[in-house]
């Protein structure tokens, strides 16, 4: 079973935007009005998670 | 067809772009990737009264309230009183958001610049390694945008500069994480913007409540990204909201999320393309606020590509007037206040109380360093080791 990587609630998702700003990895982007993680490029560094002000983006493992 | 400039995002920065561009005869078109300029606002609203001296906005329609002053609370609760004018960037006006951002793009639209909606840019169009323009995509259609100049308005999270090669990602001691809500039926019937400061409240950060007219006020929170915990700052914002005696009877009408750059300002200029706005990390560091920023930098940067067009060069070197401008214009501010952020981002809650205490009764209207020092020192001297790193800021600013 491979680590858990980040993966957004878009119900909870406000658009901020901040999770895209610091990704390392480049791994989040706009997939509509939401954030959206790309697994493939996520390394479960968990800032996203961290940082986002309405705790909407938690780790899964897919 | 192909446009003069493209603008990625039509948030203050962008628009104000647009317009002097297409004033100066460019042919500009916006892509926006929402639906609605100017929505979901993710802001608290609050803006110098500088603003009017530049006469970009028409009519009154985007004022909620006009504020007389700033109140700033330390952790113990002293207060320290600023009028509008020293308190600066935040302090004037409390707007609405989405109306202001609306009344911009309706002056670049004025002025000549179309703007097309539910438009995302997905990367540069690239000749070899000359840009050309954009790839869009809107709904399920992807398409090319040709273009002699890109300009990234894109917001904190821009990724056009980091297309063109300026690295923009923020490193998380750089980014504040913020929430708001905008409350009904609460009690804040002073015109006065208020900060709480402390690193219990906010940590890195501060708690802001701006008043918007009747018994309706913007109560927000701003928590430095790398002191934060995941949802952090709504929970903050939460308990500081049900601990205030105003907010009683107060139930919520809005509620946002927000990401702010507290960062050093980045290059902008490129061959072919420019930053502006939250993407060029055009905002105060130690107050978080970026639409004074936005307009006299975007007016700068239109007015060079409307200069570059009638020149038909749009290399790094013509284009770096709009770099020379800002930098003149603010840029020595953001790098100052970006050092005295660093700085101050260290203090615990006793120095911040024992600077609040020194400052409580200090006449700001008389201002001047040497007073100002006497007046923290004389009460605390121990304060005198810890703000020793900013009066040498102070005196290389002005050297």
């Amino acid at each position: 079973m491979g680590k858990p990587k980040a993966k957004v609630d878009k119900k909870k998702c406000l658009a901020c935007g901040g999770c895209i700003s610091i990704c390392p990895q480049d791994a989040l982007y706009w997939c509509g009005d939401k954030a959206s993680v790309d697994e493939e490029n996520c390394t479960s560094c968990a800032l996203c998670i961290r940082i986002c002000p309405v705790g909407a983006i938690h780790g899964e493992v897919y | 067809m192909k446009y003069d400039a493209v603008v990625v995002g039509a948030g203050p920065a962008g628009s104000v772009t647009a317009r002097f561009a297409a004033e100066s005869g460019a042919k500009v078109l916006i892509v926006e990737r929402r639906r609605e300029v100017g929505v979901p606002v993710l802001c608290g609203e609050g803006v110098s009264r500088k603003i009017d001296k530049w006469n970009m906005l028409e009519g009154k329609r985007w004022i909620a309230s006009t504020m007389d002053a700033a109140r700033i609370y330390s952790p113990d609760g002293t207060m320290v009183k600023l009028s509008a004018e020293m308190a600066g960037a935040e302090t004037g006006y409390v707007i609405y958001r989405d109306i202001f951002d609306q009344e911009l793009a309706r002056q670049a639209v004025k002025a000549g610049a179309k703007i097309m909606m539910n438009t995302r840019a997905t990367g540069l169009l690239k000749d070899n390694d000359k840009i050309k323009g954009i790839k869009a995509k809107q709904f399920d259609e992807e398409f090319e945008i040709e273009a002699d100049v890109v300009v990234g308005a894109d917001g904190v999270e821009s990724k056009v500069g980091q297309w063109g090669g300026i690295e923009t990602r923020l490193n998380p001691k750089d980014l504040e994480s913020c929430a708001q809500y905008t409350l009904t039926n609460v009690e804040c019937k002073d015109a006065y913007c208020d900060f709480y400061l402390g690193n219990e409240v906010a940590p890195g950060g501060y708690v802001w409540v701006f008043p918007k007219g009747k018994d309706v006020a913007n109560v927000g929170i701003g928590v430095l990204a790398s002191r934060s915990e995941s949802g952090m700052a709504k929970k903050l914002l939460d308990k500081f909201i049900a601990n205030d005696p105003r907010f009683k009877n107060g139930e919520p009408i809005r509620f946002l999320a927000g990401a702010t750059p507290v960062a050093p300002p980045v290059e902008t200029v490129r061959d072919n393309l420019l930053l502006v706005g939250d993407a060029a990390r055009h905002v105060d560091p130690i107050t978080g606020g970026g639409v004074t920023c936005c307009l006299q930098g975007g007016k700068i940067a239109g007015e060079t590509i409307g200069m570059a067009v009638e020149k038909q060069q749009f290399d790094q070197e013509t284009l770096s007037t709009y770099e020379t401008g800002w930098r003149e214009a603010f840029g020595k501010k953001l790098k100052r206040n970006y050092l005295v952020k660093e700085i101050v981002l260290d203090f615990d809650d006793k120095t911040l109380n024992m600077l609040a205490d020194s400052l409580k009764d200090y006449k700001f209207e008389e201002i001047s360093t040497f007073s100002l020092v006497k007046a923290l020192v004389l009460k605390h001297p121990t304060l005198l080791m810890k703000l020793r790193p900013l009066m040498k800021i102070s005196s290389e600013a002005k050297g």
